[in-house]
């Protein structure tokens, strides 16, 4: 019987089981790559909304506070969409006839809501409380990043659960002080440590304001109860 | 009855069906499965096929929705503000508002509802209201899911075409003008019993013009017994109100006050259960948890069907239904109150009863009652208002108010002589509200067909029912939740009934509807009209001005605006409960003659409402259908009750023939009934401690036009019930068909084999060991090693190393503080082995490898340098079995708080019911243990105990709530494959859905038979209506995960977010260092649910906590603690207060 493969293709053989490990950790680091790749966590993607409403003008222009619109962030587990009325305060005043702000005028006019796109949707099985971290100093930036910076709103992190856990297991690296939560600019060195008289580093301030707090510990933070029930 | 019974000389064996007591080989092969044997058969209509099918394109599907985020289940979400919001509504915050339900005979049970924007979720009850104190019953749970029954009524009709509510009315008043000459001579109202006194005053306005039409209370389960035997006893009918709070003796014929079908039940089981919870703990008495042992009241109950009441009387006296009139006769005749006849002679064993109860009844003049029931015949209930009359309770345990129904009659007479007038053609136009008589009027009536000869027929109801659909016209009803109303409670207060949501189909209520009919007769009558004018306005405005009315009647003073808010926000109106009628005198007119004595029937017949459809109106509630039946724990049926003694006279020789009968499956056999010329084939289910020679039949089932959920469950017993048997009928001919029947019955599923799970003694038992409870029959030796393994107790906290708030509680430890000292041993334990065993001689050496030699992990979580347990909140959880009633409220609140789904009568005959909490229902035999098992004696005994099971009379019933019992040491943990089931640092079992692949090893693995398996898609993601009651608190499950009762936990975390959200300015806990959870701030929903107080919730780690009150109790147990499993739930063994008298006279008997 007359050879199927001709001799060189031993090599060929001896590469390919050679490189068999190879092949699997890299089919394995695309799938782990590709599983936290924007395309599929949704993030860096901008949606588009009913009004074009643009958080950098609102927020980085005109200076209004986070809760003068996402007013139960500190008391419910929903910061809360401002109700149509929120808008029409201003809008009426000023803007009156834009035809962006048509669908606002006709919400109020026919007292229908504008239904929005959610931009960050975790899973239905996820319980995300907006008042307990607001209340412990997780600022708005740890999560929604430069808020102030977007014209339309995206979804700036991944929101995978390691990215959950990352900091329930540090928090130290997110806390600030209570009167910076709303602050989406302010950084560790703004801060000046009156120990040594320099700016602080997020990881020192962070330790520090984890104790004031009251900031639970990790064996309690990353229990599954805490965010799933 | 030996009163001085030592503990560890065994009590009775308990069992949960025949087939355990007996042992049959089907049972042995059935406790070897976790599941029944075809659990994970796919036997449902989806074939194998079809489902490899669905799978293939499920996994094609899965890949896509991985690379698509607009298919990820979390994306493409919308979000909705309001255009204004309104002020109170913080998005995501619920709210509560008070309202109340009205149920048997209109009385009301005060509410306070749960709203999720705008969405009513869940019932809690009303602390301020007299007839909840903060307890509920399983229908005002269930009726939410009424509320958003996609089965219900949705549209006005005209001869089922769609038509408006507007052209309805209009119809009506054409025919009111025509009544209107005749002074409404054909016009017949018809509906439900109701307290309302603005209905009543709309009704009567409406009267007035109309002063020949008849108004008719019709209730299937009525009340006219009572009725006609009060009018007898004292000239008119009075409303009876007991007082049990400080009640020593109470005696039940046949009186089953302690359920939710006795009119004010969940107040009288919060009353009288409040002394039947036993505490030793002196500090836990100062707090109200309990009494002592020697302040326990008692509870005597005569009755023929095994009762709720029945089965926590300390003494049963199981009598046919004929034979309770004698009784309570021969009763009166003992205790010497003239003109009442003796009766026929009563049983010898009911002849030694009566000297004993007679003088225990007469003990304490106002401290004793008798409660007759009240489908009893009005002789026995004008004898209880003799008795209770002699016995001086009258004025303390029980008083008389005017009833709370407004002008009645004798609803069977009245619906008589409807149906009398209907067939004679004068009634011109009948309205029917929220009533369904075509279904469950005596079927000696006719009401069917005398009703097609009403030309001009009125339906209002929640369903197009068996009686809608016999109307020109039909008016979808509102559900209570959705409309204003008022009602009293059982004490008279009334309640203002505020609507949760706008109606869902327009619904009008009948207040409404009646309001338009007042006012339209009034317009029409013109000025010339006499009576009061009607109220014109929408619910809400009849009902304010009627309490306008009421404002003033008493004596409001100040501003009326006020007082109505503060009424409508509080649920109840203050100073509204009915005076006590005084100077009456309760005639024995008429009981001086006692009805002949007639030959007693081979069978005779009873019916009673059903425990949990009522008398129908709930049979398209799915939550009411499943949960388990208290005490027979059938579900989805109903069926012909008798005693295993009966069960062998029809020759139907076993319960549960094929081995199914443990598996949530009775295969039985059915009988034909029959009562002169009306039959109907039932099936049979025997139920131990049922009287003999009586079948007992609940009506309410076989529904025709129910839904599609309540159409053809169980047997229609109103086919045999006329007016000549109403409640009972002497004589019935039952006949064995050659059919056989699978009826599903839940208890048995879920056997923990004969560990002597629900414990109990009696007071006397309960003296003479105050360690009884701790004893399992296999390692009686280490009793103080289970305790210590049981969280909460002072051993453990011993062992923990930590100090126990009562362990110097005299109390608890009377001959000092015996807890510290052997609290010294174990804390070192690990290194004394030897030289115990003389301490502990009584109950044997411990032996001190038991808590080394653990299979388990320690809780791995280290909180503040500490173990958890220590350092953390310990949630913690006891149920006092003493105050189980059985009524199973605690299940349905369950599943509304934790979206648990219905599986339907085919799923739970598999074993599939998803209930996380289940009630067990245990049986024992006093003095059984003579017999009792030595392993492989079973077989030999089995003629004897079949013999002894029969002995109705002496079967003892307890009941035991059984959910996730938390085990600090949880086995399900250990063998989950992905982690689903881990522990959290506050000792929670927690269950992760997400993670779960549904290998079931954790429910293999546990002994407690607590988790609960998605076998399919049981959650329904389809039925729009449906998805607005889910909690938004709990994940909805879907098919492939386990679930299990989780504690609450969205509740603990919510409260724990609220506690850490405050941390500046909350105090902090000692112990934890966290801001203070304060005790009672966490309630779960089967606590909150229970009308007796049997279930506490609480951080055991919290000195001042309830919970932990309890938990250091003596006759505190861990379930199958033995097993190391350090259960978090546990146990306070039910202490029973027996007569001693009653029971040496007893013995006496059993001797000779």
């Amino acid at each position: 019987m007359p050879q199927i493969f001709p001799k060189y293709m031993n090599v060929v053989a001896r590469l390919s089981i050679l490189s068999g490990p190879f092949l699997f950790a890299g089919a394995g680091v695309s799938l782990a790559a590709f599983f936290r790749a924007d395309y599929t966590t949704g993030a860096r993607t901008v949606v588009e909304q009913p009004v074009p409403f643009s958080h950098k003008h609102h927020v980085a222009e005109l200076g209004i506070g986070c809760q003068y619109c996402h007013t139960s962030v500190d008391k419910s587990a929903t910061a809360g969409l401002p109700p149509t009325r929120t808008c029409i305060n201003c809008h009426q005043q000023m803007w009156t006839s834009a035809e962006l702000l048509k669908p606002v005028r006709d919400s109020f006019e026919k007292n229908e809501p504008i239904v929005w796109n959610k931009v960050h949707n975790t899973p239905n099985y996820v319980y995300f409380n907006h008042s307990i971290h607001v209340k412990k100093g997780v600022g708005c930036y740890s999560c929604h990043g430069r808020i102030d910076e977007m014209n339309l709103v995206y979804q700036s992190k991944t929101l995978l659960m390691e990215w959950c856990l990352d900091c329930h297991r540090t928090p130290e690296n997110h806390l600030r002080p209570l009167d910076e939560v709303f602050n989406i600019a302010w950084s560790a060195k703004d801060e000046i440590n009156e120990d040594t008289g320099k700016p602080y580093d997020q990881k020192t301030l962070g330790r520090k304001l984890k104790e004031i707090h009251m900031v639970r510990e990790s064996s309690v933070t990353t229990n599954c109860s805490f965010c799933h029930r | 009855m030996p009163p001085e019974l030592k503990a560890d000389e065994g009590q009775p064996e308990q069992w949960q069906t025949l087939d355990q007591w007996l042992d049959t080989p089907q049972f042995r092969e059935m406790m070897r499965d976790e599941f029944p044997e075809d659990a994970p058969e796919w036997l449902d209509p989806v074939s194998r096929r079809k489902f490899l099918t669905l799978m293939g394109a499920s996994m094609a599907l899965a890949g896509a929705v991985g690379c698509n985020p607009s298919l990820k289940p979390a994306a493409a979400r919308k979000a909705i503000p309001y255009v204004e919001q309104p002020a109170a509504i913080v998005p995501g915050v619920p709210l509560f508002f008070a309202t109340a339900m009205p149920l048997a005979g209109g009385v009301a049970t005060g509410l306070l509802v749960k709203q999720t924007m705008g969405r009513p979720i869940k019932v809690e009850g009303n602390p301020n209201h007299p007839g909840s104190l903060g307890g509920t019953d399983l229908f005002s749970q269930a009726s939410v899911l009424t509320m958003y029954d996609p089965d219900r009524s949705k549209l006005v009709t005209q001869t089922g075409v769609s038509t408006s509510y507007e052209k309805f009315l209009g119809a009506l008043k054409h025919q009111i003008e025509k009544q209107l000459p005749k002074k409404g001579a054909g016009l017949r109202i018809v509906s439900e019993p109701t307290t309302s006194p603005s209905l009543i005053a709309q009704m009567g306005a409406l009267l007035a013009k109309l002063p020949e039409a008849k108004w008719i209370q019709w209730d299937a389960v009525g009340r006219d017994h009572l009725r006609t035997a009060t009018t007898a006893a004292f000239g008119k009918p009075v409303q009876p109100v007991y007082h049990l709070k400080d009640v020593d003796v109470a005696l039940s014929l046949d009186g089953d006050f302690l359920a939710d079908t006795f009119p004010g039940g969940v107040r009288y089981a919060h009353d009288f259960m409040a002394r039947r919870r036993v505490r030793l703990g002196e500090e836990a008495q100062e707090h109200g948890d309990g009494v002592a042992p020697e302040q326990m009241n008692r509870l005597y109950a005569v009755e023929s069907y095994l009762s709720n009441t029945g089965a926590v009387a300390d003494h049963r006296l199981p009598l046919k239904p004929s034979e309770i009139e004698a009784f309570a006769r021969a009763l009166a005749v003992e205790l010497g109150i003239a003109g009442v006849a003796a009766g026929a002679p009563v049983s010898d064993l009911a002849k030694k009863w009566l000297a004993p109860l007679a003088k225990d009844l007469k003990k304490a003049p106002g401290k004793a009652v008798v409660i007759a029931g009240e489908q009893q015949s009005p002789a026995v209930q004008q004898i209880a208002c003799a008795i209770n009359q002699a016995i001086g309770a009258v004025g303390k345990a029980v008083t008389y108010t005017d009833t709370l129904n407004g002008p009645t009659t004798h609803s069977v007479e009245a619906l008589k002589h409807l149906t009398a007038d209907m067939n004679a053609k004068t009634v011109d136009t009948i309205i029917l509200l929220n009533v369904n008589p075509v279904f469950d009027a005596p079927v000696d009536l006719g009401f069917e067909e005398a009703l097609q000869s009403v030309p001009h027929r009125f339906h209002m109801g929640l369903y197009v029912d068996e009686t809608a659909i016999r109307c020109n016209w039909h008016v979808n009803a509102a559900h209570y939740l959705e409309s204003w109303g008022d009602c009293r409670a059982y004490d008279g207060t009334i309640a203002i009934q505020q609507p949760l949501i706008a109606p869902l189909y327009n619904g009008k209520s009948a207040l409404e509807l009646v309001s338009d009919l007042a006012v339209a007769a009034s317009e029409l009558a013109g000025a010339s009209a006499e009576g009061p004018t009607p109220i014109t306005g929408d619910g809400m405005e009849v009902v304010r001005a009627t309490m306008q009315g009421v404002f003033k009647a008493t004596g409001g003073s100040g501003d009326f605006d006020l007082w109505w808010q503060q009424a409508v926000r509080g649920g109840v109106v203050p100073g509204t409960a009915l005076k006590p009628l005084t100077g009456l005198t309760a005639a024995t007119t008429g009981l001086d003659t006692a009805p002949a004595a007639t030959k007693a029937a081979d069978f005779e017949l009873q019916f009673k409402a059903d425990p949990t459809l009522y008398d129908g109106r709930f049979a398209n509630n799915g939550w009411l259908q499943e949960v388990p039946k208290p005490v027979t724990k059938l579900t989805w049926d109903n069926a012909a009750i008798v005693s295993p003694a009966t069960a062998e006279k029809l020759k139907i020789t076993t319960s549960f023939p094929l081995t199914g009968g443990e598996h949530g499956r009775t295969q039985t056999e059915m009988v034909e009934l029959k009562i002169g010329d009306r039959k109907i084939t039932a099936a049979v289910f025997i139920l131990p401690g049922h009287v003999d020679g009586t079948i007992t039949l609940h009506v309410g089932h076989g529904r025709t036009r129910a839904g599609n959920t309540g159409n053809d469950t169980g047997f229609n017993a109103y086919k045999l019930r006329g007016t000549d048997n109403l409640w009972h009928s002497a004589s019935v001919e039952v006949k064995k068909t050659h059919e056989s029947y699978l009826l599903a019955c839940t208890q048995g599923q879920y056997a923990m084999e004969s560990r002597r799970p629900a414990r109990y003694a009696t007071v006397a038992q309960f003296a003479a060991d105050r360690e009884f409870a701790q004893i399992p029959p296999a390692s009686a030796g280490e009793y103080r090693e289970i305790r210590a393994l049981t969280p909460g107790t002072v051993e453990d906290f011993d062992r923990l190393g930590i100090e126990h708030p009562y362990a110097h509680d005299h109390g608890l430890f009377p001959h000092g503080a015996a807890g510290h000292d052997h609290g010294h041993d174990h804390g070192e334990k690990a290194e004394k082995k030897e030289g115990e065993s003389a301490e502990h001689a009584h109950h044997g050496p411990h032996d001190t490898r038991l808590i080394p030699l653990n299979l388990y992990p320690d809780n791995p979580q280290i909180v503040n340098g500490k173990q958890a347990s220590i350092s953390y909140r310990r949630w913690g959880l006891a149920v006092d079995l003493g105050a189980c009633t059985g009524c199973s409220a605690c299940v349905v609140a369950c599943v509304a708080e934790n979206n648990i789904p219905v599986v339907g009568k085919d799923q739970v005959t598999k074993g599939r019911a998803m209930h996380w909490i289940r009630i067990d229902r245990y049986f024992s035999i006093p003095g059984s243990e003579t017999m009792s098992d030595k392993l492989g004696a079973r077989n030999i005994l089995g003629d004897k105990r079949q013999a002894a099971a029969k002995l109705s009379d002496r079967i003892t019933t307890t009941f035991q709530p059984v959910m996730c019992q938390h085990c600090e040491k949880a086995p399900c943990e250990v063998v989950c494959p992905v982690a689903a089931t881990a522990h959290s640092a506050d000792g929670l079992n927690d269950m992760v859905y997400n993670r779960c692949v549904g290998t079931r090893y954790c429910s293999n693995n546990c002994p407690y038979k607590v988790r609960r398996f998605n076998f399919l898609q049981y959650t329904d993601y389809t039925t729009e209506s449906l998805k607005l009651l889910n909690n938004p608190e709990v994940t909805v499950r879907q098919r492939g995960v386990m679930e299990k009762c989780s504690y609450c936990v969205q509740r603990i975390r919510n409260a724990e977010i609220e506690a850490e959200r405050e941390w500046e300015t909350r105090p902090k806990d000692p112990r934890t260092g966290r801001p203070v959870i304060r005790d009672g701030e966490v309630i779960t929903a089967c606590q909150a649910a229970c009308p007796s107080g049997a279930i506490m919730f609480g951080d055991i780690n919290d000195d001042s906590s309830a919970v932990l009150r309890w938990k250091a109790e003596r006759h505190n147990y861990g379930l199958i603690a033995e097993q190391n499993t350090m259960p978090r739930t546990s146990y306070l063994a039910a202490i029973r207060n027996p007569n001693p008298e009653l029971v040496a006279v007893l013995a006496g008997t059993e001797g000779a």
